[in-house]
């Protein structure tokens, strides 16, 4: 994937600039598309390994955008844009592979961080896995590659790397969700509580999937940037 | 902060000079955040701004966490009220540990209470004051000589 062109893709005009602008220091190719529409055409001309996608788009959605890409370009990397707040149906982006999402506002620095990782983690294979952060990291890869089996060996394997810590035990509560486990879901976000009672994901978690509506936001950023404070 | 290096910059308050430093920054290419209690605030931003804008209270812990303050390398606190830009630029450099913070302080004597706080403050009332002076003086110098 290294040396692929990225695209982005979001109506607005200054998100696209600042992600443009914050990426050209990776010297990567970076195109853009200001909707669904334009997106699938340029998908169409050129051989894309990564692309930032708005969810939230007027006409032809960035969910509407996953799930077709998805189908025919399955390979292709995707990093979720989000607003503050919830992921809506996050679930549903995750099913599709997609596990990296980034809030908006962006620090330039944060953006080409997720980037690397996202590109790096293409290199990884079951040797390389054998610290906590890194087994997250094939995790990820395997959610990309939508082999959620092979995921949740991963996380396992970090659960039993680390077992103080809550970051794994929340994405296997969102792994089993995926799979439709949804009690032992619930009792892997309640072990992330017990381990970090002020941990926010696994407590996002447990309330929207506790609640009535099971199909809101399965929250793992803050994961990513967890493992980010102890790499710095 | 070497020239050309594109910052993350978060300026609290969107009042004449917020939005004038967000406007500026952002044309400079830096990614530029704008805090403000007052959503119509925002008005005062150019079309040239292509930065962020976050309506909230930025003495309120999670809205500067919203605004992404742990990965700022400067914050600049521009409210009306030297207590606020105050209590930012202290939460920003203490708790956020933001490399550089800067206020605006309307009170001359608090000055001194920033910068033992490592913030660089300026005060607008000492800086016109000053020039006030000087021209007092120059003219006056002026009226010596001519006479």
């Amino acid at each position: 994937m290294k040396g692929k062109p990225v695209l982005i893709v979001d109506d607005e005009r200054n998100i696209r600039l600042t992600l443009s602008q914050s990426l050209e220091p990776l010297g990567l190719e970076i195109d853009t598309a200001v909707n669904g529409e334009e997106a699938l055409d340029k998908l169409k001309e050129r051989d894309f390994g990564l692309i930032l996608l708005d969810l939230k788009m007027p006409g032809m959605d960035g969910m509407e955008v996953l799930r077709q890409v998805s189908e025919i370009r399955p390979e292709i990397r995707i990093i979720i844009i989000t607003a503050h707040g919830t992921i809506d149906s996050a679930v549903e982006a995750m099913k599709l592979g997609a596990v990296d999402f980034i809030q908006k506002p962006f620090a330039p620095k944060e953006i080409r961080e997720l980037v690397s990782q996202v590109i790096d983690r293409e290199k990884m294979d079951e040797q390389k896995a054998t610290d906590y952060g890194s087994c997250i990291e094939l995790a990820k890869k395997c959610v990309g590659d939508r082999h959620f089996d092979a995921a949740i060996e991963h996380v396992r394997k970090a659960v039993s790397l680390d077992p103080s810590r809550p970051e794994a035990f929340n994405f296997l509560g969102a792994l089993l969700e995926i799979r439709g486990d949804h009690p032992e879901a619930l009792k892997h976000y309640r072990a992330a509580i017990s381990l970090d009672p002020t941990y926010e994901p696994a407590r996002k978690n447990l309330r929207r999937a506790t609640s009535l509506e099971p199909n809101g936001a399965i929250i793992l950023d803050e994961v990513k940037k967890q493992q980010r404070r102890e790499e710095g | 902060m070497s020239p050309g290096q594109r910052l993350y910059i978060i300026i609290v308050g969107c009042g004449r000079l917020g939005s004038y430093l967000a406007n500026r920054l952002s044309r400079d290419g830096h990614s530029v955040v704008v805090i403000d209690i007052d959503e119509s605030a925002f008005d005062a931003l150019s079309a040239e701004y292509s930065g962020f804008r976050v309506e909230g209270d930025a003495t309120e812990f999670a809205v500067l966490e919203q605004a992404k303050t742990d990965e700022a390398d400067l914050v600049i606190a521009t409210t009306r009220e030297d207590n606020i830009n105050l209590m930012v630029a202290q939460i920003a450099k203490k708790l956020f540990h933001v490399p550089r913070v800067m206020a605006r302080v309307f009170e001359p004597k608090r000055e001194e209470i920033y910068r033992d706080f490592g913030i660089e403050a300026v005060c607008p009332t000492s800086i016109s004051g000053d020039i006030f002076l000087r021209w007092i003086e120059g003219s006056s110098a002026m009226d010596g000589k001519g006479s």
